[in-house]
């Protein structure tokens, strides 16, 4: 039984050839039947990546299938597999849940088959569970042993990620046994952009730092990062790159630093994962690309739904203006914020503020998180990801110096004496430094808590967007919540209108959406239904594991190049060559143009054989000449006697005492040489032998006709029992009483009875037909 | 029939003049890169005047001035105005040696063939590509594509890929294939078989020795003269090797603790390493993988200052010290003073670390034996004095009237048609500010850069009246009232966008570090003073080659490797260009070409080729076997038509016997190694490889150069025995039989 509400059914696209288009042909509601179908959903996935491309519709077939952001937000990951090639987009983790239970669904893949593994971005949802997954050793480490085991274990059927506390089940396994078959051999590459891989590293290792699950319920260790990142290759935006036949590039999202969309090619069906992006340019970040190519598949993220954002500047404006009233009041402004991101664009914009306005230049602001300070020297030295503002201005200094902006590094260094902006971690308010500050200040109406961006369901600061009398505090005990709330949006997702813009412009036949919260993505689908209404766009919104399986029916085409091509063939004319495929293309040529054209080299192989021979070179041209069609004197430029048989193998008498035998090496020519080494060294043991010819074959004839007089009177008596031979080859039959006389030569049946007679008649001509040679002339 | 390509050299071949190339792809002209040597002589741009305005798109290769000099003089006076497209570090270090270059010339010179203007403005339109992107040209040069790749030599050095149609050509000058301190080798290698290979000679003839003994030798000479208490002089160029320079020093000055001062003094110093630090992308794997992981940056460079103008140098006195100065020549700029001051002294040494351009003094102090004196020129721009001032201003007087005049009367004009057009006269200064910023532009004698001196309220020099502008507002009426216009309402988008920008000299496009700027804005009348006088060379003088160029030999087996179908060879002196073209054409199947410079050849590729489709029937009785990368089989099919189309099926008889064919590469060294493995006693002798007691096996013909003619040709011999068909299993187990 499976336990979790990505309830895997599977939406199957059919599509008339060339033009894929997306038909959900069943979707089946839950119960025990679709699990099963489910199961063999996945199954069909598994064997599609294990096909080779070359079947018919199979091969044509592409399954996409989200292990994690299905109808959610968090641990993105998207599974596709086409032609034999997979790709694994995204491998992040479930912010809200901890362990194995924020995981992606892994088990419902064969990691092996992966090819290539594309993270879009440095945030925990899009990339954390990256050292957990492909990256287990092979061998004997046994400290990842235990992991590597619930984490099939967790797929199928002891925990439901979305109750945490059924992890305890986990760890009463004892997975030790079971470890060696299971642990995981992800051969892939992994790629992502130089910016995203330098922050991915400051990034989990706090976030294994803070993680404040138990030990055991660790996904993997600072060791596993630093390992991990051996693993991974960068990519610059717009760098085009090959593995296995699958090409891929990625644009800017516009979402963080370093965030990219992928593009990936396989064999020219190409499918678009925006990841998070954003439309709109802001400080630091260029806004999302829109790709010169459309995709015949986009998969794009969902996460506001139908909303629409204000314009950039009334946000900006309220946000400046609520820390200007607040800190002018004497209060205390708390910006709860994940470190990394959106934080880097606040601070650009009260950095400017405050050299704006010299009055505030007294009151201090502070980033309280560490690791936003480590991973400032990023920010410092990646400008040419940023947008023409940033790089302009880094001609004249680097903007990511700032002039009144501290970092704090813990609360035991804040002296809370006056009004100051705060910016901490995370901002969730789960835990941590931001939640330490709101239960300090949460009390005091004059104090304002700014939440910048989009939090996730289940975190308090979800909770006091909606203004509650009363908190809960860290140590349990409630109080009353006076400070001001705002909820002003800087998180750089698309909202409607980019969305709709963004696909306006691609118009992609296949819409796949990620990366929302369920009731957010319904509305979407729907909005974009009626949208592209008319066209043949379809959208889905799969959930997790949960397959949308496509068609795409390619055409192979090939490129007859060189010798071969010196004339286009007319209708009907042979091709005969060389096919040679590289990745997804193929080409045609004559075995000489191997090399001229490919990195490939034909080679010819002679063979020179010296076979002991001291008799006569006429007895073996004798000798040869009765068995071969072809013997001929070789061309007249030898000074010794030599032969040539069937144009392939030339025999010569090199001296007294051996013969050399010379060809090139091809299957039929080994052939014709060992029987004439045969040939040679039978001369040589038996000496010239003369055989009466004609003797022999008369002998045999007579020989084979008794012989089939006695197959032909067995296969009577098995039919008809009682058989007797009689005189010149004839033979008596009785059945039942009735006599029947057959003459072996001839086939001629004395009967009364006419079934008998045909009967036996029939018999013997099949018998005939059986044991006689046939005639050479059909008569 | 393939693609037609012409090539045609501008400049550079059978020379080592700048690299300047066109290159026509079906009709669309590529100029391959647009050097000028650090002479700056126009007549080397002749070739060029005559096709400059034909050309469609530029391609830069390299951020130095052989490569891309002759940009802003080309774009301001030859009339190029195609796109250029380069990668980012090449735009950027390529603006900052143009910079660097032009304030070296004007402080010595009334330099006029381009200004920091042109150099601006040249730049402006340069496409920035990255490495390995596919670039799609449009319009006319539509189904071409454009990629540049790793290069190697200097930072974001390019080799550039041009496909048309499935056919390559590939420009690839100054490569380097070894992996270097800061940069990648290059990834040409990784090209196989294209159309068309452009490459050049100029290092045929020279080999070079290994790395890390070089960098050694390097160090310890620079330590031999600062321990004996002499100065070193490294001329270098603005922003290309001189970084793989500094990071050697760098790092052995951090290893060894070394206090000696290392000075890397050009008029941009600051702004190219301030930008190099943001170009890690670019550079090799280790250095991206050190900041991925420690987030340390190697150009942080703690161990070297950046100096900006000689006086800091003289400061320091004649304490031992090493300088890195531009220019390379010795022509002009830094280096050439420097040189001067201490060609002197014997306990000194000018350590050059390429090869002078041509005709240049780096080029006559690098002869064997060198000369005793050398005769330079020494200029200095000094501030105008006396009559000379007096006469200057008068003559500066005379051009503002005559253009306040102009302006005026432009004015009155605009003022007539602005009383016409109400909404405009809504905003009196946009007017006055252009003007004004007009006048002065012209009045100054130094362009455009002004602008940055003009802080807070300028009076118009073209006021025409002597108060502050004002103009009426005539506010209209209609039935609803006053007239209103609906910007004015609006939230304005780019206020913010103005404030963040404000302040930021908006006059240059990249950053001209402050002291140079000061010195560039000093709008005091001067004047260039020059007087000649003899040198004599008492230092001592030192080559070493730091290039960052594949040697001969490498250039020879990289060739081999990419196999072109046809090769061009260009920028070597004419005797390495012979040698090499000598080299090349020796493999029968390579067409080599040495064009002169304006003589076109013509590289069209006599390829055949259509297109078939594969019908799945047929495709589904394919078994291919897999090699590398490639999977390849024997293919018997016939042609069908469908609309048009040809297609591939299976064929209806069967098809004719053909000859087997042998698919593999065998390398006897590794086929020996194989046979040891299986416990065989091999061994070479006599260039055959022996394998027991009587079996040989060995290669004949050519057949080491790729892409020679026919396939390898393998013989095995041997008396007939049990030992000859097991030696030939394994032999044909090296091989795929189709």
């Amino acid at each position: 039984m499976r336990a979790r509400n990505g309830h895997p059914t599977r939406i199957i696209v059919g599509a008339r050839p060339g033009q894929a288009s997306l038909v959900a042909l069943s979707s089946l509601p839950l119960s025990e039947t679709s699990k099963q179908q489910g199961e063999t959903g996945m199954a069909s996935v598994a064997a599609a990546s294990k096909r080779p491309a070359t079947g018919g519709r199979e091969g044509d077939q592409m399954v996409i299938t989200p292990l994690g952001a299905g109808n959610e937000v968090g641990r993105s990951c998207v599974h596709m597999t086409f032609k034999g090639r997979t790709v694994l987009f995204d491998c992040g983790i479930h912010p809200a849940y901890s362990g194995m239970a924020a995981l992606p669904y892994f088990d419902e893949i064969d990691p092996s088959t992966i090819d290539v593994l594309l993270v879009t971005h440095f945030h925990l949802d899009h990339a954390a569970s990256l050292p957990y997954f492909p990256l287990l050793p092979g061998e004997g480490n046994v400290h990842r042993v235990a992991p590597t085991v619930l984490w099939h274990l967790c797929g199928s059927n002891l925990v439901c990620p979305d109750f945490p506390c059924h992890t305890a089940v986990c760890d009463t396994v004892n997975g030790a046994n079971l470890a060696p078959d299971l642990q995981t051999t992800f051969k892939g590459k992994v790629f992502m952009t130089h910016a995203t891989k330098a922050i991915y590293k400051l990034l989990l290792q706090d976030y294994v730092k803070v993680s404040k699950v138990s030990v055991d319920d660790m996904l993997y260790d600072e060791q596993d990062i630093i390992r991990s990142l051996d693993k991974i290759e960068v990519i610059d935006f717009h760098q085009t790159m090959e593995v296995n036949g699958i090409r891929f590039w990625c644009y800017t999202a516009g979402h963080v630093l370093g965030a990219a969309m992928f593009m990936v090619d396989i064999a020219g069906v190409r499918i678009l994962y925006t990841g998070d992006y954003s439309r709109e340019e802001d400080r630091h970040l260029r806004a999302a690309e829109t790709p010169q190519f459309s995709p015949d598949i986009c998969i794009i993220e969902s996460t506001y739904g139908i909303q629409q954002h204000q314009p950039r500047v009334v946000r900006e404006k309220r946000f400046t203006e609520v820390v200007h009233s607040t800190v002018a009041q004497g209060g205390r402004v708390l910006i709860p914020a994940f470190a990394l991101g959106r934080a880097q664009e606040l601070l650009l914009i009260l950095d400017e503020y405050w050299s704006n306005h010299p009055e505030l230049h007294k009151i201090p602001i502070y980033y309280a998180s560490p690791l936003a300070k480590k991973c400032m020297a990023v920010y410092q030295t990646y400008i040419n990801s940023m947008n023409d503002r940033i790089k302009n201005q880094y001609a004249q200094s680097n903007p990511f110096h700032f002039k009144h902006i501290e970092s704090l590094n813990s609360i035991d260094n804040f002296h809370d004496v006056g009004p100051s902006v705060v910016m901490a971690s995370p901002g969730g308010l789960q835990s941590g430094l931001s939640r330490q500050l709101f239960d300090k200040w949460c009390t005091d109406k004059k104090n304002s808590c700014v939440i910048p961006g989009y939090v996730v369901e289940g975190t308090l600061a979800k909770t006091i967007i909606n203004e509650p009398r009363e908190v809960t505090l860290a140590n349990g005990l409630t109080a009353p919540l006076h400070m001001q709330v705002h909820y002003i949006s800087f998180s750089a997702h698309a909202d409607f209108p980019q969305t709709s813009t963004f696909l306006d412009e691609l118009r992609p036949p296949n819409i796949i959406l990620v990366h929302g919260e369920a009731n957010e993505m319904s509305r979407l689908k729907q909005r974009l239904i009626s949208q592209f209404d008319g066209t043949n766009t379809k959208v889905v919104s799969p959930k997790n594991c949960q397959s949308v399986e496509m068609y795409f029916s390619s055409e192979k085409m090939a490129k007859t190049i060189g010798r071969l091509a010196e004339q286009v063939p007319e209708a009907s004319e042979p091709v005969n060559g060389l096919i040679v495929r590289k990745g997804f293309t193929y080409q045609i040529m004559a075995p000489e143009d191997l090399r001229v054209y490919t990195q490939l080299s034909t080679a010819n192989i002679i063979q020179r054989i010296a076979v002991p021979y001291s008799g006569s070179f006429e007895v073996i041209r004798y000798r040869l000449k009765q068995i071969y069609e072809s013997v001929e004197s070789a061309p007249e430029e030898c000074d010794v006697p030599a032969l040539v048989v069937h144009e392939r193998v030339t025999v010569r008498l090199d001296s007294e005492s051996y013969v050399t035998l010379q060809w090139s090496s091809d299957p039929i020519s080994d052939m014709v040489s060992d029987s004439v080494v045969a040939v040679i060294l039978n001369i040589s043991r038996e000496g010239p032998k003369v055989v009466p010819v004609e003797e022999e074959a008369a002998k045999t004839k007579e020989e084979t006709e008794r012989v089939a007089q006695k197959v032909v009177y067995a296969l009577m008596a098995s039919l008809f029992g009682d058989v007797k031979v009689g005189e010149e080859g004839k033979f008596i039959i009785s059945v039942d009483g009735i006599v029947a006389h057959l003459d072996g030569h001839s086939g001629d049946v004395e009967c009364e009875n006419a079934t008998l007679r045909e009967r036996i008649k029939t018999a013997f001509r099949r018998i005939q037909g059986a044991v006689r040679p046939i005639p050479l002339s059909a008569s | 029939m393939g693609t037609s390509v012409q090539v045609t050299p501008l400049s550079g071949a059978y020379g080592e003049s700048p690299l300047c190339y066109l290159l026509a792809v079906d009709g669309f002209r590529f100029l391959l890169d647009c050097g000028w040597s650090d002479l700056c002589d126009p007549s080397q741009l002749e070739p060029l005047a005559k096709v400059a305005p034909t050309i469609d798109a530029v391609l830069l290769s390299h951020p130095d001035m052989m490569h891309l000099g002759a940009l802003p003089y080309a774009m301001k006076h030859l009339g190029l105005s195609a796109p250029v497209y380069a990668t980012e570090p090449v735009f950027r270090l390529g603006l900052l040696t143009m910079y660097d270059h032009f304030l070296s010339r004007w402080q010595v010179s009334d330099f006029d063939l381009f200004t920091l203007d042109d150099v601006d403005s040249a730049f402006q339109n340069v496409v920035r590509l990255k490495y390995s992107q596919n670039h799609l040209l449009r319009d006319k040069g539509e189904g071409i594509v454009i990629a540049p790749h790793v290069a190697g030599h200097l930072l974001g050095g390019t080799v550039w890929k041009i496909t048309k149609d499935g056919e390559d050509v590939i420009y690839a000058v100054d490569f380097n294939h070894r992996k270097e301190t800061h940069l990648n080798g290059t990834v040409l290698t990784s090209f196989v078989r294209p159309a068309v290979l452009i490459t050049d000679a100029y290092n045929a003839l020279n080999n070079q020795g290994y790395k890390r003994k070089q960098d050694q030798n390097f160090v310890d000479a620079l330590l031999k003269v600062l321990a004996s208490g002499g100065s070193v002089l490294l001329p270098v160029d603005t922003a290309g090797r001189v970084l793989e320079l500094l990071l050697i020093l760098d790092e052995y000055w951090g290893q060894r603790n070394l206090k000696y001062p290392i000075h890397f003094l050009t008029n941009v110093s600051t702004s190219t390493i301030d930008f190099v630090k943001s170009f890690l992308e670019w550079m090799n794997d280790s250095i991206s993988k050190e900041f991925e992981q420690n987030r340390d940056n190697p150009f942080l460079l703690k161990n070297v200052s950046l100096i900006i103008n000689k006086e800091e140098l003289e400061k320091l006195g004649d304490a031992p010290k090493v300088v890195l100065a531009s220019m390379a020549s010795l022509e002009v700029g830094f280096s050439h003073d420097i040189f001067v001051e201490m060609a002197n002294d014997t306990k000194n040494l000018v350590l050059f670390t390429e090869k002078g351009q041509f005709g240049t003094l780096a080029r006559m102090l690098q002869v064997d034996p060198p000369p005793k004196a050398v005769k330079v020129t020494v200029s200095k721009r000094i501030p105008l004095v006396g009559d000379e001032l007096k006469a200057y201003e008068e003559e500066q007087e005379r051009i503002k009237k005559e253009e306040s005049l102009k302006a005026s009367r432009i004015k009155e004009e605009e003022l007539k048609a602005s009383h016409g057009l109400n909404a405009k006269a809504s905003d009196p200064m946009t007017i006055d500010g252009s003007s004004s910023r007009k006048s002065s532009n012209a009045g100054s004698h130094f362009g455009a850069n002004v602008d940055i001196l003009i802080d807070g309220f300028v009076p118009p020099s073209t006021s025409v009246a002597p108060m502050f502008p004002f103009f009426e507002n005539t506010a209209e009426w209609d039935d609803f009232g006053e007239v209103i216009n609906p910007d004015d309402y609006m939230m304005k988008q780019e206020e913010m966008d103005y404030s963040m920008m404000h302040g930021s000299g908006d006059g240059l496009d990249g950053k001209i570090d402050e002291g140079s700027a000061r010195l560039l804005l000093d709008s005091t009348p001067s004047k260039v003073v020059s007087n000649e006088m003899t040198v004599q060379v008492r230092c001592s003088l030192a080559y070493m080659d730091f290039e960052g160029r594949s040697d001969g030999r490498s250039v020879k087996s990289v060739i081999a490797h990419v196999a072109p179908l046809k090769l061009v060879l260009v920028h070597g002196s004419a005797e390495a260009t012979e040698h090499l073209k000598m080299h090349c054409a020796k493999n029968s199947d390579l067409h080599v070409y040495a064009p002169q410079v304006e003589e076109t050849i013509d590289v069209t590729s006599d390829l055949c080729a259509y297109k078939v489709q594969l019908s799945e029937k047929l495709m589904s009785n394919i078994i291919s076997k897999k090699l590398g990368e490639h999977e390849i089989a024997w293919l018997d099919a016939e042609v069908g038509k469908e609309d048009e189309k040809l297609i591939l099926l299976p064929p209806s008889s069967p098809p004719p016997p053909h000859k087997s064919v042998l698919v593999g590469d065998l390398k006897l060294a590794d086929f020996k190694q194989f046979l040891e493995n299986k416990g065989w006693q091999v061994e070479f002798a006599g260039g055959a490889l022996r394998c027991g007691e009587y079996i040989t096996v060995r290669k004949i013909g050519d057949s080491i150069q790729k892409g020679g003619a026919g396939s390898q040709q393998l013989v095995i011999e041997g008396p007939l025995c049990e030992d000859y068909y097991k030696i030939r299993e394994l032999l044909y187990s090296q091989f795929y039989l189709l």
